[in-house]
């Protein structure tokens, strides 16, 4: 601790005022307070604050979503962690750019998304695709909105959705990977071997009327995209995030429920080829999706009315994309568009609670006038 | 009473029922400034030998409420500017009261019974214990309110408990609620108690069960459901200029106790020491006056605490030039400062943090302690929209949308917002993740929208003179 503090200080003067690296001094604030907990004194009422910062709040997302990432890791070998790094650095450095550029400090938005992202990727998606993906993604679905806090879709997605539509037979065909198996896995192997012909997804096989076992869509020993075959993992984190109450239990209760109750409808309809609703939960990225990108604060309502239609939204539009249009994987654009109503949803959610505060400005006045 | 948000900052330091007499120090620096008072007019001068209750100063703006001597001495007035030095103390028999002798001020001889209580009260240092519960400053001793509310609690880490004052003194308060019914024709006195149903409340509604016009009602203990314009807005007397709701503490039901039974002055003050950079944190008996740096030598073992006349969310740092405790003091609250930075801090499990969301091991142990120090806890980030301040206020209100609104410029947005709910209790900046400060924000946005309305009013008056 204390050597990494001396080189911190011995480097302090090149940022400073006049120092050769001034411009990128956020860099520099960046890695000290990495590594430092900032504490700068409060000024004034109310003198103590919470302990929570942003730093640790995007650390408990890592924390949820590192089990479905090492999980990755366990079933499609070690070029996950090549795709995580690629991401990070791509990503990272854009978003250090624009820091350096726009005299800001850089922001640990980043942090999350840079894991998710190859997370929702194939597993033998070229690397220079991934960073391809991220930098779409951070430029335009968020540097461009003005950053952390402001952007209006949530930057993997539409990294993600960028790749599907320009590069659409990487994405949804040609990089799949069989799972690895054992006490093992791939753990040590770099990668397994992408076939076109042999490997398919749930969610492909499904077009056949074949629907994986739900025990395999549990633990993730089928193919799929790199994080999300495990649905234990994935619900597991979710849960944590939601106990912590760093996740929303709203949206995730109304996209799950609304998938399931029209799921449970349709399949009362035509049940032999829409398959059981257990299967629909567990296949493809819904989960993953629910759990750790619609729950993200900035790109959802903000009221909690809002919360509810946009689960809603999402729910049904997974479903109905999935099964009724040529796409296979519907969760992506779902939550895309969800995140396109997100602000008319807070407005409308807005003015019902302000006609509720004018009724209770107003009672207050009657009981003046009463007096 | 139910409320909505609210919640309970569980930091070590609070004051226990211990209540130390603290030893007769040889001099009182007296603060002619209080958080609400400036007692700027004064009435003795240099040597004069002052009587234990004697008027020494008035503030003008704030309806010529005096403040008194504690102590009979003799008056120095260029020792500390801004104080009022009483030199050779003695504690000498307090004089009953003697209209006659303030009879300078307003002739009263016009007033019945009520209006001499209440100008008995003004003069007797009573008065200052009472407040508008919608604004906060003082209310007009001669104007007749529209109810009463009578806080048993105090839940502003930390200052004066309630429930300490009220353990031994049980008759005393409930002839001074009997004093205040007495000032009232029939409007209601609320006596606001905690939910828990301990033994003094039990004591404390049978007592008062007699009487029609106090009305008992219980909230749950969580800050910062004490609030008096909280409890105002809740109850039902609403805010009309002609007809206040005043508000008092425990502390104020005794001083009026004192007062209009044995016509005496309160002089004396309870205040509490506490805080995590106290190791006995108590309650004490103090006068106005008494010299800080021997009374925090004593609790201060080491290092350099932040001082905080009253409490976390309301109180300010004691500034350096304040020499002695002012009369309007209810506690000092002791804080560490922050110390070195700590390695990965924002990683580690936490074990002794605990958080308003769950993300700290110290959440998972009740019994864990909250090791707070006035540090911000992180660095300033924009708004994520986490909910937090939204759910953690106790009005229906949206703090972060008004911070957005206000980042806008978008003032007719935040007309709607309800702005003037706020009752600055201060939650929505604690709990920010993002270390926003929301409430002077809000303030902020009272302020200008106030100015807005005003300049439009001035608008309206000039097109009708036209």
């Amino acid at each position: 601790m204390k050597p990494v503090m001396k080189i911190f200080d011995i480097l302090r003067p090149l940022f400073d005022e006049g120092g050769k690296m001034k411009p990128l001094r956020c860099v520099f604030d960046a890695a000290e307070n990495f590594f430092f907990f900032h504490n700068e004194p409060t000024e004034g009422a109310p003198h103590l604050r919470d302990p929570l910062d942003i730093k640790r709040f995007m650390g408990m997302a890592i924390i949820a979503i590192a089990p479905a990432a090492l999980a990755g890791v366990y079933f499609f070998g070690l070029r996950v962690l090549a795709m995580i790094a690629v991401s990070y650095a791509v990503g990272g450095s854009i978003e250090a750019a624009f820091a350096i550029i726009r005299k800001e400090e850089i922001t640990e938005g980043f942090l999350v998304t840079g894991l998710i992202f190859p997370l929702i990727l194939p597993p033998g998606l070229p690397l220079w695709m991934v960073a391809v993906g991220v930098a779409f993604g951070v430029i335009v679905g968020k540097e461009l909105f003005g950053g952390t806090g402001r952007n209006l879709f949530n930057p993997a997605l539409l990294g993600r959705a960028f790749l599907f539509l320009g590069y659409p037979a990487a994405m949804a065909r040609d990089y799949w990977m069989e799972p690895g198996t054992g006490p093992v896995g791939r753990l040590i192997q770099f990668a397994g071997a992408v076939d076109a012909e042999t490997v398919a997804t749930p969610l492909s096989e499904a077009r056949e009327a074949i629907f994986a076992d739900t025990g395999a869509l549990m633990w993730g020993n089928v193919s799929g995209s790199v994080g999300e075959t495990s649905a234990l993992l994935i619900a597991a984190g979710g849960i944590f995030l939601i106990a912590t109450r760093i996740a929303n239990w709203r949206t995730v209760a109304a996209t799950l429920g609304s998938f399931t109750l029209l799921g449970l409808f349709i399949n009362h309809l035509t049940p032999a080829d829409f398959g059981p609703i257990g299967w629909h939960l567990l296949a493809g990225g819904l989960l993953f999706g629910t759990f750790f990108m619609a729950t993200d604060p900035v790109t959802s309502p903000v009221s909690d009315g809002g919360k509810w239609a946009y689960g809603i939204l999402i729910g049904i539009s997974t479903l109905l994309i999935r099964n009724l249009t040529g796409w296979m994987e519907g969760v992506m654009f779902a939550i895309l568009l969800g995140n396109i109503a997100a602000p008319v949803m807070d407005e409308v959610a807005l003015r019902l609670r302000q006609k509720r505060l004018i009724k209770i400005k107003l009672k207050n006045w009657e009981n003046a006038v009463e007096e | 009473m139910k409320f909505s948000g609210g919640f309970n900052i569980s930091i070590p330091g609070r004051p226990s029922a211990d209540l130390e007499r603290l030893p007769e120090p040889r001099e009182l620096h007296i603060p002619l400034r209080t958080r609400r008072f400036h007692f700027s007019h004064l009435e003795v001068s240099q040597d004069d030998h002052v009587r234990q209750g004697q008027v020494l100063a008035r503030d003008p703006e704030n309806f010529a409420i005096p403040l008194l001597s504690p102590r009979r001495g003799t008056v120095c007035l260029n020792k500390y500017e801004g104080h009022i030095t009483l030199e050779n103390i003695e504690t000498a028999e307090e004089e009953p009261f003697d209209p006659d002798s303030r009879q300078g001020h307003v002739p009263h001889g016009r007033w019945g019974e009520g209006g001499m209580k209440r100008f008995q009260l003004k003069e007797q240092g009573v008065w200052e214990f009472f407040s508008d519960a919608h604004t906060g400053t003082l209310p007009d001793p001669m104007a007749q309110p529209s109810g009463i509310i009578v806080t048993t609690l105090n839940l502003e880490p930390f200052t004066a408990r309630g429930d300490i004052q009220l353990e031994t003194r049980l008759n005393s308060f409930t002839r001074g609620l009997e004093h205040l019914q007495s000032l009232l024709e029939y409007q209601p006195i609320y006596l606001i108690m905690p939910e828990s149903g301990s033994d003094i409340a039990k004591e404390i509604s049978r007592q008062v069960r007699g009487y029609a016009s106090i009305r008992l009602t219980t909230v749950e203990p969580v800050y910062p459901n004490d609030s008096p314009a909280l409890l105002a807005r809740q109850i039902g007397p609403s805010h009309a200029p002609e007809h206040p709701v005043w508000a008092l503490d425990v502390a104020g039901v005794l001083a009026v106790d004192r007062c209009l039974t044995y016509s005496l002055p309160s002089t004396i003050r309870i205040i509490t020491v506490g805080g995590p950079a106290v190791s006995n944190p108590r309650h004490l008996m103090a006068v106005a006056g008494y010299p800080l740096t021997s009374l925090l030598e004593r609790e201060v073992s080491g290092g350099h605490p932040r001082v905080v006349n009253g409490g976390i969310f309301h109180g300010e740092t004691l500034s350096n030039n304040q020499q002695g405790l002012d009369s309007e003091c209810r506690g000092l609250t002791l804080l560490e400062e922050p110390g070195k930075p700590t390695f990965l801090g924002w990683m580690r499990p936490g074990a002794k943090k605990k958080s308003y969301s769950k993300a700290f091991i110290g959440n998972l142990i009740p019994s864990a302690s909250n090791k707070l120090e006035t540090a911000l806890n992180g660095e300033k980030r924009p708004c994520i929209a986490c909910q937090y301040c939204e759910r953690v206020c106790p009005v229906p209100i949206l703090p972060h949308q008004i911070h957005k609104d206000l980042y806008r410029d978008a003032l007719e947005d935040i007309e709607r917002s309800g702005t003037e709910l706020c009752i600055e209790c201060g939650l929505c900046t604690y709990v920010c993740p993002s270390k926003i400060d929301l409430r002077t924000e809000i303030v902020e946005a009272r302020g200008r929208l106030q100015e807005l309305q005003s300049e439009l009013e001035q608008t309206d008056n000039n097109a009708a003179e036209e």
